[in-house]
């Protein structure tokens, strides 16, 4: 119940900072709700990559969905690798790592 | 411990997001990952719908209210109260759909590419300095502000564009900053005058005086005369107005030619391809089945994207005018209005003079001329290079111009400085030409402004509403001596020098001809009797030909016809040069390949269609037999310059014995004969080659693979490969990188002026809109849209959205 809560407010806290902020504020959205809510590492690694993922795979998909993906195809012919494969990665690793600090700055 | 877990969690945090925050360069560049991929503000956010957005702005500098609706095409119809607000909407409304190009460009023309992509565009980047790209511009800028109508259409546009600059976060950016990591800077005056020389540096910086002092020194005059002659004496010239050139000319004592006596061993600038051109035409209402003249404009030019053209209409109180502007300048450049219609081709002629310098010594500080010697003037120029360090270059400039060649770039040992004197260096208003071509409502409006036209010198075609049409040749004419500009000058002497300019009423320029019409394709501009020397690196020899013989023949002419001229695929040089080919060739040891190009090709109807066999036989044909008979010529030790495919096609016809002709690779004595049978033979191997890579016939379309490459060298992901006929030398000129690059057709009818256009390419400059390349298809077709040409909106059939710009409260 605790992991559910952590990725849902990952995902809250990032979404509203992200609205505002650069792109690194999923750091610290994902640093902050690992810091308050006193998980343990791993889980909270893990809640962290999971609210990232969906989050930033959840935006993209929709962005992906109702433009037809005309940029995606596009930028797909212009990476190594799938692009949105490589957004949640690189918004998983972030948002993971940001929210493990939080959790270790924490614990006692 | 746990502090050491929490702290070396912290760091390496820190140092992933310090990674994804910048870009990477591992062989290939990388953007900052983090900031591209973050799909709120990343490349993501650049992904558009066809739906635009009715908006509300505030924009600050605006006296009034201005109203933009933009049609289905998302081509902005702007409707403002004043002059400066216009021109201050068109800023910022361009802006909002080519931001990076605009940029792009101009950074190009001032040579500051190296900023971008770093170092392998240094080379590139000190061409552009040393040829003066940034030293015209400047020119050209004081002469816009010292204009006030100028400087108030500069400011205010300038003012638009930053207006949008300034409302940019991360997240608005256009693609391409976001993939290179960089970042606009605020636009300035001097870019739009870096734009206009950066078409005139397209159109107008073509010039053979290296390499034809390097034949003159090799050959005869008469080998001259006959490889390059001045006039090639093919076809009309745009205006034959024979014995009634009725003023007197300016005449010029002495003799210019002092040529430097040796062999440059120079390599010469790269030139703009021969397939750089244009057709315009206009049919009087004798012509037409309306009886309304017909005014049409297809400007060649590299096919790129985002397109080199942004269609636009501008209304305010005394203006009413669409057609395709350039983004970057202010104004339509070729286009309509309500009472007129004018385009432009290029007019080709050499306005481009090289001098040899003598320095004192090696400082370069002073310089001879006649008999003193002169200071100059020295300019260090710094590179800024992405992930690389500065790099600074010493320009010296003399009264010609700057020293192009010199020790530090591409001179040789020796040490031969070469000044260059360009046209495009002189201060200049183009900008009210346009300005006023805007607002012309007859002949002697159209004929006002272009007396303020300088550079690129253009064939202005023109018709109006009121029934007249007419041609002028219009630019800054040096008066030459007979020869003078064809060969390297030696700078020492005055005597050599630009001494007189054609005035603006003694160019080459007629109206209303008997013909019922007037047109041009950059062919020789004008007859025997016109009574000033004339010369150019090349002039057109098929185009022409095809467009007069047909215009000639036609009557009844509707919009629809002229539309089918200007997607004409005849090829007139196939069908003066096949029949002779085919007459050359020995068929009897032909393997099986070559007896069936045989076939197609003497069945073939000289169509460069889409589905044409034949084109790709014969094209391929050529390809191998051009440079095989100028072998001697791109084997010179020096420099020198091909002779034109007509002169060549005459060459074979008329003197097939020509000692040109021999292989000087081979023990044999080839001729023509033998030039063309061994181009058979490898012109149809590369047909077979191309089709074993392919696994398909070799249609023309595919085998010649037009190509809208995007202006980052034509990154794949944002170029299209489309079906197209024609080629060079066809009236349809697409060739694989060049071509229409704006088709324009405009009725003048009393009732209203009807206009339709299209263009490769899109209104929008961003690879994520719908907008980018939804004119492509359309224009590989041959067809046009209508374009919605009205004063009142309302009657507008495809308003998407409109957008209200607000002048902000103070």
């Amino acid at each position: 119940m605790k992991f559910v809560i952590h990725v849902t407010a990952t995902i809250i806290v990032c979404f509203i900072l992200q609205s505002f902020l650069p792109w690194w504020s999923l750091a610290i959205g994902t640093f902050l709700v690992g810091f308050m809510l006193k998980n343990n590492a791993l889980p909270a690694f893990l809640a962290g990559v999971l609210g990232a993922v969906l989050l930033w795979g959840g935006m993209a998909f929709y962005i992906d969905f109702t433009t037809h993906s005309i940029l995606t195809e596009k930028i797909n012919k212009l990476l190594p690798v799938n692009s949105f494969l490589l957004t949640v990665l690189v918004g998983g690793l972030v948002g993971g790592l940001a929210s493990l600090t939080g959790a270790l700055a924490r614990s006692k | 411990m746990k502090y050491l877990k929490a702290a070396s969690s912290l760091l390496i945090t820190i140092g992933l997001i310090y990674t994804l925050n910048r870009g990477w360069n591992f062989g290939s560049p990388v953007p900052p990952l983090g900031k591209f991929l973050n799909p709120f503000g990343g490349f993501w956010q650049n992904a558009e719908t066809k739906k635009i957005p009715n908006e509300i702005l505030n924009i600050s500098g605006l006296k009034d209210a201005v109203t933009i609706y933009y049609d289905s095409l998302l081509i902005p119809h702007i409707f403002a109260q004043n002059d400066e607000d216009l021109y201050l909407a068109q800023g910022y409304i361009t802006a909002r759909n080519r931001l990076w190009q605009m940029e792009f460009q101009t950074h190009a023309a001032a040579g500051r590419i190296s900023e971008i992509i770093g170092d392998a565009a240094l080379d590139y980047d000190r061409t552009q300095r040393r040829r003066g790209m940034v030293y015209a511009a400047e020119n050209a800028l004081k002469a816009m502000e010292a204009d006030p109508v100028a400087a108030r259409m500069v400011n205010s546009y300038t003012r638009g564009i930053n207006q949008y600059i300034q409302s940019l976060s991360y997240k608005d950016l256009p693609l391409e900053y976001k993939l290179l990591g960089y970042e606009p800077e605020p636009w300035t005056n001097l870019k739009c005058g870096l734009l206009l020389k950066n078409m005139a540096l397209t159109l107008n910086s073509g010039d053979k005086d290296l390499e034809m002092t390097n034949a003159l020194k090799l050959f005869d005059k008469q080998t001259i005369d006959l490889l390059w002659p001045d006039n090639e004496n093919v076809g009309d010239p745009i205006v034959d107005n024979s014995g009634k050139w009725d003023f007197t000319p300016l005449r010029l004592d002495g003799w210019p030619m002092a040529l430097p006596n040796e062999l440059v061993d120079a390599k010469p600038l790269e030139k703009s391809p021969p397939d750089v051109g244009s057709n315009n035409w206009a049919v009087s209402g004798t012509k037409t089945h309306s009886g309304a003249p017909i005014l049409c404009n297809d400007p060649h030019l590299s096919l790129s994207l985002p397109s080199i053209w942004y269609i636009i209409h501008l209304q305010a109180p005394g203006v009413n005018v669409m057609g395709a502007s350039l983004p970057g300048a202010p104004a339509v450049i070729s286009g309509f209005n309500d009472s007129i219609a004018w385009g432009v081709t290029n007019a080709q002629r050499d306005l481009v003079d090289w001098y040899k310098v003598e320095f004192k010594d090696k400082s370069k500080r002073e310089y001879k001329s006649d008999d003193v010697w002169r200071p100059s003037r020295q300019v260090v120029e710094k590179f800024r290079i992405k992930n690389g360090k500065d790099f600074y270059d010493t320009i010296t400039f003399t009264h010609h111009g700057p020293v192009m060649y010199d020790e530090g770039f591409k001179g040789d040992s020796e040490m031969k400085y070469f000044a260059l004197r360009w046209i495009a260096h002189d201060p200049s208003e183009e900008i009210i030409t346009f300005f006023k071509l805007n607002r012309a409502r007859n002949h002697a409006g159209y004929m006002d402004a272009l007396n303020h036209y300088a550079s690129p010198a253009q064939n202005f075609v023109f018709a109006s509403v009121s029934g007249d049409i007419a041609m002028r040749i219009q630019g800054r004419f040096p008066v030459r001596r007979k020869e003078e500009g064809k060969y390297i000058l030696d700078g020492t002497l005055t005597r050599t020098e630009w001494q007189a300019f054609i005035p603006n009423e003694q160019n080459v320029m007629y109206k209303n001809p008997a013909r019922g019409f007037v047109s041009s394709a950059n062919q020789y501009p004008v007859d025997n009797t016109y009574p000033y020397y004339i010369n150019a690196t090349s002039y057109e020899a098929y185009r022409n030909r095809r467009i007069n013989k047909l215009l000639s023949e036609m009557s009844e002419i509707t919009p629809r016809d002229m539309m089918e001229l200007q997607f004409d695929n005849y090829n007139l040089k196939a069908e003066e040069s096949l029949p002779v080919f085919l007459n050359h060739l020995d068929t009897t040891q032909f393997t099986q390949a070559q007896k069936s190009a045989y076939k197609i090709l003497a069945s073939w109807d000289y169509e460069n269609s889409v589905e044409s066999e034949g084109a790709s036989y014969y094209e391929a044909w050529w390809d191998a037999l051009y440079p095989l008979t100028w072998d001697e010529i791109k084997n010179a030790k020096v420099a020198l310059d091909y002779p034109t495919t007509y002169t060549t096609i005459k060459l074979i016809k008329e003197k097939p014995d020509l000692s040109f002709f021999d292989i000087t690779e081979t023990p044999e004595k080839e001729t023509a004969r033998e030039v063309i049978q061994l181009a058979f033979i490898k012109g149809v191997d590369a047909i077979e080659k191309w089709k074993a890579d392919q696994q398909k016939e070799p249609r023309w379309a595919d085998f010649k693979d037009t190509f809208i490459g995007h202006l980052l060298q034509g990154l794949p992901a944002f170029s299209y490969h489309v079906q197209h006929g024609g080629n060079h030398d066809i009236v349809n000129a697409s060739s694989r990188r060049h071509g229409p690059s704006w088709r324009m057709v405009v009725s003048l009818e009393k009732t209203a002026v009807r206009a339709w256009g299209v263009y490769p390419g899109g209104q929008s400059g961003n690879p994520g809109s719908p907008y980018y390349n939804n004119m492509l298809n359309t224009w590989a077709r041959g067809e046009y849209y209508p374009l919605q040409f009205d004063a009142d909106p309302t009657r507008y059939k495809s308003v998407q959205a409109t957008l209200t710009l607000k002048p902000t409260q103070p």
